[in-house]
């Protein structure tokens, strides 16, 4: 998995009470570069919002601290699985959320 | 990378035994779609292309203008002044078959669709005499598990399965592609006369790197080898892969990338492609797409 180019079937869901924090139940082909910020980015343009929302994400109840590529990599897994992520509000402070 | 003793070394998947019993499951499930599915190739497959009038004969359908003058200079003697149809030439086909045998696929559940295509697809070409025919599998690496100079039967079409345990951790198209038109070059060489390459793939149709896959389908093209798509679409979930999102970064005037959304199936790299969600759709699709590739081909 070492060619930048390769990319993960990903579904982004969301346990947040508001509404319009909810994104389409589609999925998404994504490349496995992504880390939280990217990641971030994304779900914000689903949402159409005009200041973006920082999120945190999570895979099965982990939260995400690394890349997909990384995630996949720890769990054994290729860029064949489909991933189901979550993700929530940002609740770490926007200084150390700039750092990845 | 593999090397050739990895690829002679390598072991199929399933045990004959298992293999034949799917085949043959397949083949009950598939059986009679395949007598409706031989119908609408035998249309399409047989030369469609107008034959040419041509001269000269004594009788036939058209006056051949040029010959007149000489007709009457020469007093009536030179009579060959007629045009007729000739018969068409049978056209040859070498037909490959590519599954997809990538971990996506059971994922998906695609399995049970996919081991029913190539079955149906495959039996229903020989039953037409149309010409050789080829099975690849592709994922992380590319294997010809039933070459065109061999004849196909059930016993070959299990063989065939028993190399498909969808489990590679790669779908590698790009790498499908190139491979294929190497194994058509060869292929080319079996036979003499006008010969007519045509490539199936059969997959769920998840793969990256639009781009670069495209060129290699051009060249393919330019190779005169035919390829149409059959995506195995979301079979147990309400999921499709018309709905699926594909994430771009696009650089802007400044250079900057900016992040674009659009719909995967927009830059899908293969022209011509069906999106099949049941066996039974898989006929007429494929007649559908088979037809509309070759009235492209004649208006070229
Ligand atoms: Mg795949």
């Amino acid at each position: 998995m070492s060619e930048d180019k390769a990319q993960v079937k990903v579904k982004f869901f969301t346990r947040e009470q508001e509404e319009s924090l909810h994104v389409e139940d589609v999925p998404v082909y994504a490349p496995i570069s992504l880390k939280r910020y990217g990641l971030s980015e994304i779900v914000n343009h689903l949402l159409g919002s005009e200041q973006p929302i920082p999120f945190d994400f999570l895979i099965e109840g982990e939260l995400l601290r690394t890349s997909l590529q990384d995630y996949l990599v720890k769990k054994g897994l290729s860029s064949e699985t489909y991933l189901n992520i979550e993700y929530t509000r940002a609740v770490l402070p926007p200084s150390y959320l700039a750092s990845y | 990378f593999e090397t050739q003793e990895d690829h002679d070394n390598a072991k199929p998947s399933r045990s004959l035994e298992e293999s034949r019993s799917l085949w043959h499951e397949s083949e009950l499930a598939t059986a009679e779609l395949s007598a409706r599915l031989s119908e609408q190739l035998r249309l399409i497959l047989e030369p469609t292309l107008a034959t040419k009038l041509k001269g000269d004969y004594k009788t036939g359908k058209r006056l051949n203008m040029k010959r007149i003058i000489p007709y009457i200079a020469s007093q009536f003697r030179k009579d060959k002044i007629w045009l007729r149809r000739t018969k068409p030439s049978k056209r040859q086909y070498q037909i490959m078959i590519a599954l997809d045998d990538s971990k996506s696929m059971s994922e998906s559940k695609c399995v049970k669709l996919a081991f029913e295509s190539l079955c149906l697809v495959s039996k229903t070409l020989t039953q037409l005499e149309a010409g050789g025919l080829s099975i690849v599998k592709f994922g992380e690496r590319i294997r010809e598990v039933h070459k065109f100079e061999e004849q196909f039967s059930n016993e070959t079409g299990a063989k065939s399965f028993q190399w498909f345990g969808f489990q590679e951790t790669k779908t590698d198209i790009k790498m499908l592609v190139a491979e294929s038109i190497k194994i058509f070059e060869r292929a080319r060489a079996l036979n003499s006369g006008d010969q007519w390459q045509l490539e199936i793939v059969i997959s769920d149709g998840v793969c990256e790197d639009h781009e670069t896959i495209q060129r290699l389908v051009r060249r393919a093209r330019e190779n005169k080898i035919m390829l149409v798509f059959v995506i195995i679409d979301g079979i147990n979930s309400n999921e499709s892969i018309m709905d699926m999102s594909q994430v771009e970064y696009v650089p802007d005037e400044s250079g900057n990338l900016q992040l674009r959304i659009n719909k995967y199936l927009d830059t899908f790299p293969f022209e011509f492609y069906v999106v099949v969600r049941d066996i039974t759709e898989l006929p007429e699709m494929l007649s559908v797409i088979l037809r509309q590739f070759f009235s492209d081909l004649a208006s070229l």
